[in-house]
């Protein structure tokens, strides 16, 4: 099992190589160039100056050389074996080294620190979101098998597709209008994902002399409603059909008969018998499912303006931010990455008949 | 063809009852008949269809230019006159298919070809018909019939075009709807159903080119690493998770962030990020077919390696991408969308997503008309895609019922 993840994981390397150099090779070869907007803000400035700035940005990170020797300088940068840079940005010695992000070219901070920053808002929201859909989906999954054919299968299976096809950017609009707006219902916050006055507030709510506080942790959670809302309903519909799917699978097979005719109550053959083979199904969207959502925190967080690593790559782009972008694509890869392997590390847990010796 | 078509109905494992219904017509077309006998495919193409009509009459549903103009003492057409190339192309394709389409004794490729003929005469005797005047006016006729000049007009059901900002009137900027703007007016003061109607174009096109830019894609790649295997399908299927492992929303913005806003590349585009699924899908299909007698046979025929790959082994593994197309233009659809709600998308064609991105005003006002309208119309026709979707998938593979390959 070690040799198999020691094996993945090594072969992870080129398939992140890949990743990156696809990105940077269209951003190095687009007409735009990198850093566009960054550079632009230059033109008020007078020529020499100007002139000085943009060499500063070529030495700083060596836009003028061919894109190749770019992208192996970038390499060298974020790998923690390679020439260690001196003070001037030349090239030392060959060695161990930290490895480096790089600073962000519009921003002019570490793009370590803003990726420190966003993702943990981003894994928050997707932690809140994942069992959601997984409840969710999997008990009316397993209801619908269970009265297959019945009102309940046909009315889940119909709706769900539904909300499925609803676009995340609907549903958001709409809910900001209706439930966050001063003329409709004003219910929950329009943006962000805490008040203004956030940071003074204790953590739990409590009774004061001022009458009701309502603390930190409301309040987070108060705002991230409507987000988790829309974030989580259009991945019901794919894990219910897929749970009803597998489950009328093994409710037609033999044990389940045997199981039945020994007379194991209704609950524990549905619960211990037939989920439970069911399961390898979930666990292959498993892994789907978590660079989906990331995918999605970047319409989410745009919509709901929450500083999380969607709104961060959504940025990035728009402002031909080299450095952020590489850092973002090679981020989002490697959790696609560890989420496939991390699947078929589960498989085996799970199926004892899976072996990867 | 033929044999090749009947293996796959063995390849493929259906029920007996529907192989015995009618074994003259071909696979795909027994497929696509019994997908349509459901009613949500056929809600779906119902839908479908609708847009497909708005598109290409659009010109004569909506817009600014009177059909027939009195105008002291003169008879003119000015709609006629403002029509653009493209406004008179699509009309003259959607009948000469129609005709194709009722002549049933014509084989598909025949079809095809007469299509690509007459579009390849067509288009540049449009080009050079129909040369609308660069710069419109569309106050003209409101003017022209407030100061009594008119004597007689004929108008379009909606009497608006989608660029028709109103500069007369900038009071009817962002109007709720009412008896005038059906369905209210945007932040320029164009009418929302006239910009509803016109986006049809868009979507439908970007949903069906790019979808076919990746399906074509996809299964030359999928064909291939299937046939091949050994270290041809090692290093594509690295190609295939380097793709499959950037959420395709992110590479897509990067893309248009970086190659500017043109049609014709956002399709490319969307097409180049979306052929990950029929890849796998084909190449799964392939290491199963290319242990079959019936492409042992071809290759000790000799055949030539394009001939075994795409005329033997293609028909056979090809009906179940139907599915993914439909998903797929579903997709794409959705994608644009996001892309024009990002402000990433075309730069002053009307678009769904576009308007959608001008619901919530600044200073947090919600104008509800253009949330729900255009919103409505992007869920209703992802909806009908994956209806269609869904039905085909039921119909291809009547397991998927009860087993978990979704």
């Amino acid at each position: 099992m070690i040799t198999y993840v020691i094996r993945r994981l090594v072969l992870m390397v080129p398939t992140l190589l890949g990743i990156t150099a696809l990105v940077f090779f269209v951003m190095a070869y687009s007409p735009g160039g990198v850093g566009g907007p960054a550079m632009d803000q230059q033109e008020n400035i007078k020529g020499q100056e100007a002139k000085r700035i943009r060499e500063y940005y070529n030495r700083r990170y060596g836009l003028d050389k061919p894109p190749i020797v770019q992208y192996g300088r970038w390499l060298n940068q974020i790998s923690p074996v390679g020439f260690v840079p001196d003070e001037k940005g030349e090239l030392g010695k060959f060695g161990f080294k930290w490895p480096n992000l790089g600073e962000s070219l519009v921003r002019h901070r570490p793009v370590t620190q803003l990726i420190a920053e966003s993702l943990p808002i981003t894994v928050l929201l997707n932690a809140v979101s994942i069992p959601f859909v997984y409840t969710i989906g999997i008990v009316s999954g397993i209801l619908a098998a269970r009265f297959r054919g019945k009102w309940f299968d046909v009315t889940t299976g119909s709706l769900f597709l539904s909300l499925w096809s609803m676009p995340t950017i609907w549903v958001g609009v709409m809910l900001i209008g209706f439930l966050a707006n001063a003329s409709y219902l004003k219910w929950f916050p329009t943006a962000g994902l805490h008040d203004i006055l956030a940071d003074s507030m204790p953590f739990l709510p409590r009774f004061t002399d001022a009458g009701w506080e309502r603390g930190w942790l409301l309040d987070t959670m108060w705002h991230l409603v409507l987000p988790v809302v829309c974030m989580s309903y259009g991945g019901f519909a794919y894990l219910s059909k897929l749970t009803r799917g597998s489950m009328l699978d093994n409710l037609n097979a033999d044990f389940v008969r045997t199981a039945r005719a020994k007379g194991v109550s209704e609950g524990t053959i549905l619960f211990r018998h037939v989920f439970r083979n069911s399961v390898l199904a979930l666990i292959t969207v498993a892994a789907s499912i978590v660079p989906a959502l990331l995918g999605g925190s970047v319409v989410i967080e745009t919509i709901f303006s929450i500083p999380g690593m969607g709104r961060l790559s959504v940025e990035a782009v728009q402002y031909r931010d080299r450095e952020l972008i590489l850092a973002t694509t090679l981020i989002g890869g490697m959790i696609g990455l560890l989420s496939d392997i991390l699947r078929d590390v589960w498989y085996a847990a799970a199926d004892p008949r899976v072996s990867y010796e | 063809m033929s044999e090749a078509i009947e293996a796959s109905s063995a390849a493929v494992s259906l029920p007996l009852s529907s192989l015995s219904q009618n074994p003259s017509r071909g696979f795909a077309a027994r497929i696509i008949g019994d997908a349509l006998s459901r009613w949500g495919a056929r809600l779906g193409l119902a839908w479908i269809s609708l847009l497909v009509f708005a598109a290409v009459f659009a010109p004569l549903i909506a817009n600014s230019h009177p059909i027939l103009l009195k105008r002291q003492g003169e008879v003119s057409s000015p709609l006629l006159r403002h029509l653009t190339p493209t406004d008179a192309f699509l009309p003259l394709m959607s009948a000469v298919l129609c005709v194709t389409l009722a002549l049933r004794t014509l084989a598909w490729k025949r079809r095809f070809v007469v299509l690509a003929v007459v579009a390849v005469i067509a288009w540049p005797l449009c080009l050079v018909a129909f040369k609308p005047p660069q710069t419109v006016v569309y106050d003209q006729y409101r003017e022209a019939t407030a100061q009594g000049q008119v004597e007689w007009a004929l108008y379009t059901p909606i009497r608006f075009s989608p660029s028709d900002r109103m500069r007369d009137q900038p009071e009817a900027r962002l109007g709720a709807p009412n008896s005038e703007h059906l369905m209210g007016t945007d932040i320029d003061g164009s009418d929302i159903a006239s910009r509803m109607i016109y986006a049809c174009r868009i979507a439908l096109s970007i949903g069906f080119i790019s979808t076919g830019i990746a399906t074509i894609i996809g299964v030359i790649v999928g064909s291939v690493l299937g046939f091949f295997s050994g270290w041809v399908d090692m290093i594509g299927m690295r190609i295939v998770e380097i793709f499959s492992a950037i959420p395709t929303l992110f590479l897509l913005l990067a893309f248009v962030a970086f190659f500017g806003r043109n049609l014709y590349l956002m399709m490319v585009i969307i097409g180049l990020t979306g052929w990950v699924g029929d890849a796998v899908f084909v190449r799964a299909e392939f290491l199963r077919l290319r242990q079959q007698d019936f492409v042992q046979a071809a290759h000790a025929c000799g055949l030539p390696l394009w001939s075994i790959l795409f005329r033997h082994m293609l028909p056979n593994g090809i009906t179940p991408v139907l599915i993914n197309v439909s998903f797929g233009v579903a997709g794409a659809i959705l994608a644009e969308s996001v892309l024009s709600f990002l402000g990433l998308g075309l730069v002053d064609e009307p678009s769904w997503g576009a308007l959608l991105s001008q619901a919530l005003g600044a200073g947090g006002t919600f104008y509800w008309w253009i949330a729900v309208f255009p919103g409505a119309a992007i869920f209703l026709t992802v909806f009908a895609y994956n209806l269609i979707g869904e039905a085909l998938r039921d119909v291809i593979d009547p397991r998927a019922e009860r087993s978990a390959t979704a």
